[in-house]
């Protein structure tokens, strides 16, 4: 009863100060649009935005911020589905079905689900995150460390492993692939220099971003180039039909399964929203029985990363408030947007400033309902977008791409970083590689090498180390499993 | 010569003006104008900050609240622009691609510092740069948890870690050559323990290692972990300083618990091409050292414990601070067996 009463009072907050109306339908807005201009992330309104809200209340303040997380991870997902071009990296697997179902005329289907799964994983999030902060917190930082954090990664490798590509063997290749391009750069635990061919801007890594905008939206063009060369070239019908309530329903197994994947990542510190759209995805192929059809227009595709992405939203509000630490870069703004008012998150916010933290958690379940309103809306106009014709919409998405993948860091080697993924990506694709398998290469290769270094000193570099930590083992031999499972059917099952 | 000496004999100048227990009444640099006209209307448009690391950690943090002082003070523009990766390298590099008209400056940290000690190649921030100040100096302490009942205090946590045979964990950014392995390593030396650092190069996982019991102990600077601190969640049983400041009176400093070697700083300031024009250079440095003292950014200081030890440093002072750490940085890792270029 205590929640609910105070989840009342925070809605009454929230809305009955016409100033925190404005700001909340503000960064509803800014959340969307930012979120889907690739590179011009919510990340990039956030750092905007932070020093004006030194101006603000508390409330508004941290308000705002999480009303454009909420909303920032659902707006990329636009641009994934129609464009091939990922908005954020946790939008990257919306793509691998949202883009397809576009070209086969589902544009409005894909962007659909996407809205109602997207504010259905935030929504239950935000529930759970009011009914549950501080224990699932606590049990969150004890139960995973870095082990924990390493074989779910090796999990979500294995499984990935047939994501996307006309054979095992080339998924695998795949990854390996985004692997190798992901110890470019400073070891991230002894900070060794690695293949930076003597060019400091190489020591910062490759960013997965202008990779993505590379292997997605610049290879895509070049293969509609050669289409429209060809004469095989069909601009995708324009449809605008909503997914049905029956073809949503069908959904509920993948939508339950990715809101308990995007929350539990979401709680992880440093791991977010990026691995739970990531895992989301992968979990739905290995469940599936038509796993080939994934990343040819599946719904559930979409269905699966958007619900897990916004899912993750949530979660990663609770080791924010209940501990103090943020999951990722726009929950550590929040942490500024708290010290600029001389406050810290943590277990006090709880004590000193409940009425702010019911005001936060009510603006959170808001904004994920109004994604179905302004989402809905965003899709009978946005869609329109796909009625310009390819030789006017290709310069558009290469311009697009381009400033998103300079935007990141501002550095151009950046750009030169993109158009050699689009081109690799171009040829790769033709050969039945798997592009989403080196971008997931790419974003776990470099949290599972960190978390993997730091398991092994953790367990003073002792393999068995890994036996006395039950969930490790438990997500390692499910790891295991699957991979020789994948390895049986390569040989000895025949294609479907 | 030993490793401790070389550590008491480096940094022991500078270290003697970061006092603890020293209070400061009034406000280092108080005694400057309080307006300064620019040379020929300089300048004349908004300023470029360059900060080599995101904008939610301590880089980013400071660099927001100085360009936030720095506009108060004199109501010009600073476009912040960040660009990380490379523990500060990109960021380097970037900046020192830019036109030096004075136009733009950059903030770093004392990475610069090590990083040209190792390698001297890299620019080194006192010579190729002008320092304009440093505006932060704090030091490091070693935390546990509040509720941990293995250890209670310095003495009892070096004895279990002893215990454990090189088994105990401590959390920090322990990459090749940073300030917290070369500490890590005069304190293991000092007392004989083997203790397993683990490497967290972002704060939440660090402190979440921490609270969640994966780690025994973090190396961490108190600014840092204020929250901890406040929650009751972390508490320090060692201050990496020779005395013990005011804010933790009860903790054991390096003289209480026996430790002989002086200690290294975290330091962050800001930094303008050595090539830009002198009077352009002479505005800066009223400005950034001015705005060191705007009410805003001690607030800002103060509330991450920056006010324990004197954080201000004027050019020369800078200069002195960057070029004594950059010899014994070299020293250590001349003992250490690093390849030092």
């Amino acid at each position: 009863m205590d929640t609910l009463n105070n989840f009342i009072n925070g809605t009454i907050a929230l809305f009955g100060d016409p100033l925190g109306v404005l700001i909340f339908f503000g960064g509803v807005i800014g959340g969307m649009l930012f979120g889907a201009i690739p590179g011009v992330s919510m990340l990039t309104l956030a750092a905007i935005l932070l020093p004006f809200t030194a101006h603000l209340s508390p409330e508004h303040g941290i308000m705002l911020f999480s009303v454009i997380y909420c909303t920032g991870v659902y707006g990329g997902a636009i641009t994934a589905i129609l464009f091939n071009i990922p908005g954020s990296p946790e939008n990257a697997p919306t793509a691998f079905d949202g883009y397809p179902m576009t070209q086969k005329g589902q544009a409005g289907k894909a962007v659909g689900a996407a809205v109602m799964c997207s504010a259905i994983g935030g929504t239950v999030s935000a529930v759970i995150m009011m009914i549950a902060t501080a224990p699932i917190a606590s049990w969150a930082i004890s139960a995973f460390g870095p082990p924990e954090i390493f074989a779910l990664v090796f999990f979500g490798l294995a499984v990935a492993s047939s994501v996307g590509a006309r054979t095992f063997w080339k998924g695998w290749l795949s990854i390996l692939l985004g692997l190798l391009i992901a110890v470019v750069g400073l070891d991230p635990v002894g900070g060794i220099e690695r293949w930076d061919f003597g060019m400091p801007y190489l020591l910062a890594g490759i960013h997965f971003i202008p990779t993505i905008l590379g292997f997605f939206a610049v290879s895509e063009v070049l293969i509609q180039v050669e289409k429209k060369a060809k004469g095989s070239y069909k601009a995708p019908k324009l449809s605008v039909d909503f997914p049905s309530l029956a073809e949503l329903f069908s959904q509920k197994i993948a939508v339950i399964r990715s809101i308990i994947i995007g929350f539990f990542c979401g709680i992880l510190p440093g791991i977010g929203a990026t691995l739970a759209a990531f895992m989301g995805y992968n979990e739905a192929v290995r469940w599936s029985k038509d796993r080939k059809e994934f990343g040819t227009g599946k719904m559930e595709g979409v269905v699966s990363s958007e619900t897990a992405n916004n899912a993750a939203t949530g979660a990663a509000m609770i080791p924010l408030l209940a501990l103090g630490l943020p999951g990722g870069a726009l929950t550590a703004m929040m942490v500024g947007v708290f010290q600029m008012h001389d406050m810290e998150p943590g277990p006090l916010v709880f004590l000193n400033s409940a009425d702010l933290v019911w005001v936060v958690f009510s603006a959170m379940f808001f904004a994920n309902l109004s994604i179905l309103l302004i989402g809905y809306l965003e899709t009978k106009t946005i869609i329109n977008l796909l009625r310009i014709p390819f030789q006017f919409l290709a310069p558009l998405i290469l311009l697009l791409a381009t400033v998103g993948a300079y935007a990141v860091r501002g550095l151009p080697i950046d750009i030169v970083v993109m158009f050699v993924a689009g081109i690799v990506g171009f040829f790769l694709r033709r050969s039945g590689y798997s592009v989403a398998g080196i971008v997931l290469g790419l974003i776990l290769g470099r949290i599972g090498e960190q978390t993997f270094a730091q398991a092994m000193q953790m367990l003073h570099f002792e393999w068995l180390g890994f036996i006395s930590r039950p969930i490790a083992l438990t997500l390692i031999i499910a790891g295991i499993l699957t991979l020789f499972s994948s390895i049986y059917s390569s040989f000895f099952k025949k294609p479907t | 010569m030993n490793f401790t000496k070389y550590l008491t004999s480096g940094l022991l100048a500078c270290g003697m003006t970061l006092v603890s227990n020293v209070s400061f009444a009034a406000c280092a640099t108080d005694s400057l104008p309080n307006s300064l006209a620019g040379p020929n209307g300089f300048p004349e448009r908004a300023l470029t900050m360059i900060v080599p690391y995101g904008p939610a950690g301590g880089s980013g943090q400071v660099a927001q609240a100085m360009a936030q002082a720095v506009t108060e003070l004199t109501e010009v523009s600073i476009n912040r622009d960040h660009k990380p990766g490379g523990s500060g390298t990109v960021g380097m590099t970037a900046y020192m691609a830019l036109p030096s008209d004075g136009y733009s400056v950059l903030e770093h940290i004392d990475d610069a510092s090590s990083a040209h000690a190792l390698d001297s190649s890299k620019p080194n921030p006192a010579s190729d740069l002008i320092p304009l100040v440093i505006s932060q100096i704090t030091f490091s302490q070693i935390f546990i948890r509040t509720n941990e009942d293995r250890f209670t205090d310095w003495n009892s946590f070096v004895e279990w870690v002893k215990a454990q045979n090189g088994k105990a964990t401590i959390a920090n950014v322990s990459k090749e050559g940073s300030m917290e392995r070369v500490t890590m390593k005069a304190i293991s030396d000092a007392t004989g323990i083997s203790i397993q650092q683990i490497s967290f190069d972002k704060g939440a996982p660090r402190y979440g290692a921490l609270a969640g019991g994966q780690v025994d102990a973090l190396f961490e600077q108190p600014g840092d972990v204020r929250k901890f601190l406040d929650a009751g969640t972390f508490k320090p049983i060692l201050t990496i300083l020779p005395e013990a400041p005011s804010a933790f009176p009860d903790v054991p400093a390096l003289s209480d618990a026996g430790l002989d070697f002086e200690p290294l700083y975290r330091f962050r300031g800001f930094y303008v091409h050595k090539d830009a024009p002198a009077d352009r250079v002479e505005w800066l440095q009223w400005a950034f050292q001015k705005a060191y003292c705007e009410q805003s950014y001690q607030d800002f200081n103060k509330s991450k414990f920056m006010h324990l030890i004197e954080s201000f440093r004027d050019t020369e002072g800078a200069r002195s601070l960057i070029s004594t750490t950059i010899d014994q940085y070299r020293n250590v890792y001349k003992e250490m067996g690093l390849d030092v270029k």
